[in-house]
């Protein structure tokens, strides 16, 4: 089960929304991260700041097994060490130079990231497959009240008038806004698809209504 | 009230040509102030309830301080030699310190990052040996012998070539650099950073040249520094933490960060702490 402790996996983000050789940004409740895919298909996740300047690595750049700072253009490895500071080609960075890296792993299309060693594999959610992602400006009881239901961290099923059953995956952000991963049975049809991401956006913006009367009233 | 040195230095709070009776509304360090044309012409700065701030005009610009101001704006000769063209760039505003707005422009290594194929381009990423020092007499920051391979330096620069540059840093959110002047050999030209400090994470900042250019029109002058500006602020807004941390530990210099280390320094033996982050979180 997951909570806000940080040794289990939270759900940062969907594996179709990061191909090889891009970055972006992601959260988790330790903080903001980088989250990268090297030219090789390398998942890698770490602290979302370059030591060097304090810019966001989220901005950066991927080139082979590397991500490098916009900023300066300093490059780190998977593992989090600092490879090369372009500004000193001839110099070896020493060892000190580092990121935070976290544990990451993708399973059933989905990236999940962990600040500790936590304990076994991230969930699998047996027949399911990720549809699309999107952001409701509003909270865990905004978007529990809008679904008729508890929107548990783990998954909770929804479905709206016909639409087909799906499985919603709510994470909280910084911000106060929710990221919500939407998940529809593997055997939907194009049709049905469309009508579960409509499904999905109508919820959000029922959501965000219920959220923007609360902070009215 | 702010309980720092940087209350009684010199801040610019608009372009003087574009000044008229209206006036501006404006923030200066938290405090909302006015800057406008006076009856007889004069510009005139006021800040809450009324109160009648300092005033200077220089370099196109109005200066104003919401403390007292022992000295007159710091001088730039260029300004007063013949033969050179003055521009206003304007203003943008970022949502940073202004002190790491300062920091940016004395940094020459991300030019091949952020300014790409216009003030530097890979793989020419190296960063020379240079000279820092502060000038006690003036009380300044300099840095000079700093050499760079920029694609195109300037507007009137055609091709690549290897630019000189002197920086100064003549108060706590200015800064001036001379630069390698393509149609003159000889000769330097100037381009100067005036930050006016909106908040301590915010900030307008006012770029301001003083070129030997007669040839490139004006709508191209201001552009390409507009560019160059807007390029950077999207390092700017994105830097963790906002303030500018002076206290060692926070961030990795290196040997090409060392116009900036001393930049550091010079706020901290001052107390210019408006912006800044003094312990290490």
């Amino acid at each position: 089960m997951l909570s806000d402790k940080t040794d289990t996996w939270v759900p940062v983000a969907l594996s179709q929304d990061l191909p090889a050789g891009q970055a972006m940004p992601a959260w988790t409740p330790a903080g903001p991260i980088a989250l990268w895919r090297s030219q090789s298909g390398c998942l890698a996740a770490s602290a979302d700041r370059c030591p060097h300047r304090g810019m966001r690595l989220s901005h950066g750049f991927v080139r082979g097994e590397a991500l490098s700072c916009i900023y300066h253009g300093w490059s780190y490895s998977q593992a989090g060490r600092c490879l090369r500071i372009p500004a000193h080609p001839n110099l070896t960075p020493p060892e000190t130079i580092r990121v935070a890296t976290r544990s990451v792993e993708e399973a059933g299309g989905i990236v999940w990231v962990a600040d500790g060693e936590p304990d076994g594999k991230p969930p699998l959610f047996e027949g399911y497959v990720p549809l699309r992602s999107l952001t409701a400006r509003a909270g865990h009881s905004a978007l529990s009240a809008a679904a008729g239901t508890k929107a548990a961290v783990e998954g909770f099923a929804w479905q709206a008038p016909g639409a087909p059953a799906i499985r919603l995956l709510p994470i909280p952000e910084e911000t106060g806004e929710t990221l919500i991963h939407v998940l529809v049975p593997a055997d939907c049809g194009v049709s049905e698809r469309i009508a579960a991401s409509r499904a999905a956006e109508s919820l959000r913006r029922m959501a965000e209504r219920i959220e923007a009367e609360g902070a009215a009233s | 009230m702010i309980d720092d040195a940087m209350r009684d230095e010199w801040y610019p709070v608009g372009l003087f040509s574009r000044l008229d009776r209206d006036g501006r509304e404006t923030t200066l360090m938290g405090e909302p102030i006015k800057v406008a044309l006076d009856t007889d012409g004069a510009a005139k700065v006021t800040g809450e309830n009324g109160r009648v701030l300092p005033v200077s005009v220089r370099y196109g610009h109005i200066w104003s301080s919401l403390g007292e101001p022992r000295k007159a704006v710091f001088p730039i000769p260029e300004a007063d030699q013949p033969g050179r063209r003055f521009v206003d760039v304007g203003v943008v505003r970022v949502r940073c310190s202004p002190l790491r707005a300062v920091e940016n422009f004395l940094d020459i290594a991300h030019f091949p990052f952020v300014h790409t194929d216009i003030l530097g381009s890979e793989p020419h990423t190296e960063v020379e040996n240079y000279k820092v020092e502060i000038r006690e007499d003036e009380d300044e920051v300099w840095a000079t012998q700093v050499k760079f391979y920029q694609p195109q330096a300037a507007k009137s620069a055609s091709g690549g070539i290897t630019t000189e540059y002197m920086y100064r840093v003549p108060a706590p959110t200015c800064s001036v650099l001379y630069k390698t002047c393509p149609p003159r050999p000889g000769e330097w030209d100037v381009i100067a950073l005036f930050v006016q400090p909106l908040a301590e994470d915010l900030c307008d900042v006012w770029p301001w040249m003083a070129l030997f250019d007669d040839e490139t029109p004006l709508t191209d002058l201001i552009h390409f520094q507009q560019t160059i500006f807007l390029q950077d602020r999207s390092i700017l807004e994105n830097q963790i933490p906002r303030l500018l941390p002076l206290d060692p530990g926070m961030e990795i210099p290196t040997r090409a960060d060392l116009t900036s280390v001393a930049y550091r320094r010079w706020l901290k033996r001052h107390n210019y702490t408006y912006g800044a982050q003094l312990v290490a979180q």
